[in-house]
């Protein structure tokens, strides 16, 4: 049965949505950002795709659990930014959560491994049978 | 501020006039600073796009951004609440005496209300269904009559001798032959039929929006309980840590 686009996109969505926040606290670990500036950081290298706008539900977030401070700063050009850090308690946590990612991943790859030597088997076995 | 084009300056200020409305729900300080930051995303972005027509310029920069919707979706408004300068303590002090004496005791009579208004609503619900199934089982009732009535007169008029099937008093049916009369039963059988299938159907509506009134209000408690054990936890790693520096301001102290 062909899988359903839309179903394939709102998947693929839910993916990125989930991931999205330990990207933002990962481009907020090395450096400050503003909302412009970190939706830039991240969409650069065209990986990723996104909506500008779904950035700042994520930081107001991070900023209510304490993850991230935050400070308005005037800008030479145009009206001020507000900037983003990550906290003690946010680098702390982004550590945790990527280690905890790396694990999940290696997961996910050593499901594919595992497949593909299931599917030997069977073609093995099928070979013995004929 | 910003130096737009008119016409760009215009688009601007719909966009966020649009956006401030979908944030009405926010408090007007933390509506400003939310305001100013997409007014500045907008304005960072539009320095750097390269288009050469303003408008497109400006469109295509809101189109990136996304709708007003999207962009407060996520369950924003009740999360940016906390963030900015935090309180003054007297405030929170009023603050908890006026919960105390007022909001606790209208808290319960709202709690109490709302479960009063959806235990009606599932009432109301569950006797819609029992009337579309007594609907249906007189259509059933009335076609099974009329078959008997054609196929099974002496069956028929046992029923009718016995008291088990009441004829209606109107003699507009006796004068009717038997076949009539089956004929009679069978249609009214089939326009109670097409109304108990439609009651059902509409009522596949009804029980829609009713679990999407109970997931709306289940999903409303449990944010409710979430920012609540948030605010429990925040507070008490802040006494942990006011408790941890005067620990330590102790240790040092003598020292000095």
């Amino acid at each position: 049965m062909k899988y359903r686009d839309e179903e394939k996109d709102r998947r693929i969505t839910q993916l990125k949505k989930g991931i999205l926040e330990l990207a933002v606290m990962g481009a907020l670990y090395h450096e400050r950002h503003y909302g412009y500036s970190l939706v830039r950081v991240l969409t650069e290298d065209g990986s990723i795709s996104l909506k500008e706008g779904t950035i700042y539900p994520i930081l107001a977030r991070l900023d209510r659990d304490g993850l991230v401070r935050s400070e308005w700063v005037e800008s030479v050009q145009g009206p001020p930014r507000k900037y983003y850090a990550l906290t003690s308690a946010g680098r702390q946590l982004f550590a945790d959560l990527r280690q905890e990612f790396d694990v999940l991943v290696s997961l996910v790859k050593r499901e594919w491994a595992v497949r593909e030597d299931s599917e030997t088997t069977q073609r093995k076995l099928l070979l013995r049978k004929r | 501020m910003n130096d737009y084009p008119d016409v760009v300056a215009k688009i601007v200020d719909d966009y966020l006039d649009r956006l401030r409305l979908r944030l009405c729900r926010i408090p007007p300080r933390e509506q400003d600073e939310f305001l100013k930051e997409i007014q500045s995303h907008i304005f960072e972005a539009y320095r750097r796009s390269t288009d050469q027509d303003e408008t497109e310029r400006i469109l295509a920069v809101l189109r990136k951004l996304g709708e007003p919707g999207e962009v407060v979706s996520d369950r924003l408004p009740e999360r940016m609440v906390r963030s900015g300068a935090r309180r003054i303590l007297p405030m929170h002090v009023v603050g908890g005496i006026l919960i105390a004496l007022f909001g606790v005791p209208l808290g319960f009579g709202g709690a109490a209300v709302l479960v009063g208004v959806l235990t009606a609503l599932a009432g109301a619900a569950l006797a819609y269904f029992a009337v579309a199934a007594g609907v249906l089982l007189v259509s059933g009732t009335l076609g099974l009559f009329g078959l008997v009535r054609v196929y099974q007169p002496a069956l028929w008029d046992t029923l009718v001798a016995r008291g088990i099937i009441q004829l209606p008093p109107s003699e507009l049916f006796e004068v009717l032959s038997p076949s009539s009369q089956a004929f009679v039963m069978i249609t009214l059988a089939c326009v109670f039929a097409a109304v108990g299938v439609t009651m059902l159907w509409i009522g596949k509506y009804l029980i829609r929006g009713l679990r999407f009134l109970f997931g709306m209000v289940c999903d409303w408690i449990r944010q409710w309980a979430q920012s609540a054990r948030q605010a429990i936890r925040r507070q008490l790693s802040a006494r942990e840590t006011e408790s941890g520096k005067a620990a330590l301001r102790a240790v040092r102290e003598p020292l000095a």
